[in-house]
């Protein structure tokens, strides 16, 4: 059994500030209205409809549409953007591994493993384990160099405990963190 | 899962749109230095192909106390299915899929009280036909996340045969 002041081993502490992770500071004070929320439920419907076509459909201006859009942006509150499927990037294994650390400080594992290109999610949890990844892999034969030549020389690793995708039933994140654009 | 052949273009068209949707095509056909044409038919494929879907991505409802949690479920082998999308259609769930390994389906979703993850975890799907086992575990910290790579799903591919006359 593990001890229940384990769980945050190498965490040290709950934390509550951002670091760079999904937690968000929402101390600014950017208001939306409904304008602005129809105009976000046609773009998820369809990220390219023209301002034209959304404000037909909203009865607003197109001058308005893309100043509201603009705005939301500029707050960095929305992205308009087009997500790909797994599989156009090759990725034809998905799984998650759950990792129990020992003798490093789980950041500092977290971190490193963070650097392969095979880790797609990386986040350090509550509970048995300590680590949460999802790995994704173009071929299940990539799995041996993953494990045995990557993983395996990283220290602190104790176990790893997989459970493969057989298949996908959903995965989209429409709210998310939003970072600024690069050179904005 | 099948193998798809993507050349450059089609890699350098995701980039682009993954960054801004709603840069117009005769931009990207400049940035590119192919036709209008091409960046049009282009487009029109990868979406047909359920490759790319155009969306927005918000962070409104995002708080402080926002959390992302791993909802791993055991479920009888012969219910998997039936759960995995019965728990897909919760509203807050943002990830299922069906596994093999410690649970048979693990559900991502983001929630801001506990009471939040207590009762969609152990009231909603704890309590569905074939379930018989629940386990959380919060992120406390995220290093690594990606949210423009995602599963499109029929539903997506639905939709945009419906936009496709006005596209």
């Amino acid at each position: 059994m593990i001890p229940p002041n384990s769980l945050l081993r190498g965490t040290g502490r709950l934390t509550r500030r951002s670091h760079g992770g999904l937690q968000h500071d929402m101390s600014d004070d950017f208001i939306i209205d409904d304008a602005d929320r129809a105009i976000v439920e046609q773009l998820r419907l369809n990220g390219r409809a023209t301002n034209q076509q959304i404000a037909n459909t909203l009865g607003l201006t197109a001058a308005t549409v893309s100043a509201r859009i603009r705005r939301m942006e500029e707050a960095d509150k929305l992205r308009v953007v087009a997500v790909s499927d797994f599989s156009a990037h090759g990725y034809n294994v998905l799984m998650e591994v759950a990792i129990e650390v020992d003798g490093r400080p789980a950041a500092d594992v977290v971190e490193e493993l963070s650097q392969f290109p095979e880790v797609f999610a990386a986040h350090l949890v509550t509970g048995r384990y300590d680590i949460d990844l999802l790995v994704v892999l173009r071929s299940i034969d990539e799995l041996p160099r993953l494990f045995l030549e990557k993983f395996a020389r990283v220290a602190g690793i104790r176990s790893m405990v997989p459970a493969i995708a057989v298949d996908v039933i959903k995965y989209k994140f429409d709210v998310a963190p939003i970072e600024a654009r690069e050179g904005e | 899962m099948s193998d798809v052949q993507l050349d450059e273009l089609d890699r350098q068209l995701i980039e682009i749109l993954a960054r801004d949707a709603r840069v117009s095509n005769r931009k990207i056909a400049i940035d590119l230095g192919v036709t209008e044409g091409t960046v049009r038919g282009r487009i029109k494929r990868l979406q047909q192909d359920g490759l790319i879907s155009f969306t927005a991505i918000t962070s409104f409802g995002l708080a402080d106390t926002t959390r992302m949690a791993f909802i791993g479920v055991g479920v009888n082998v012969s219910d998997v299915r039936d759960v995995a999308e019965k728990i897909a259609e919760l509203p807050s769930i943002n990830a299922v899929m069906i596994t093999m390994g410690r649970f048979n389906v693990l559900a991502i979703c983001l929630f801001n009280t506990l009471d939040d993850l207590l009762e969609l975890a152990s009231n909603q799907i704890l309590a569905m036909p074939g379930v018989h086992h629940v386990e959380t575990s919060i992120a406390v910290r995220t290093t690594k996340y990606n949210a423009r790579v995602v599963r499109i799903t029929e539903a997506d591919r639905a939709r945009f045969d419906l936009n496709d006359d006005d596209a």
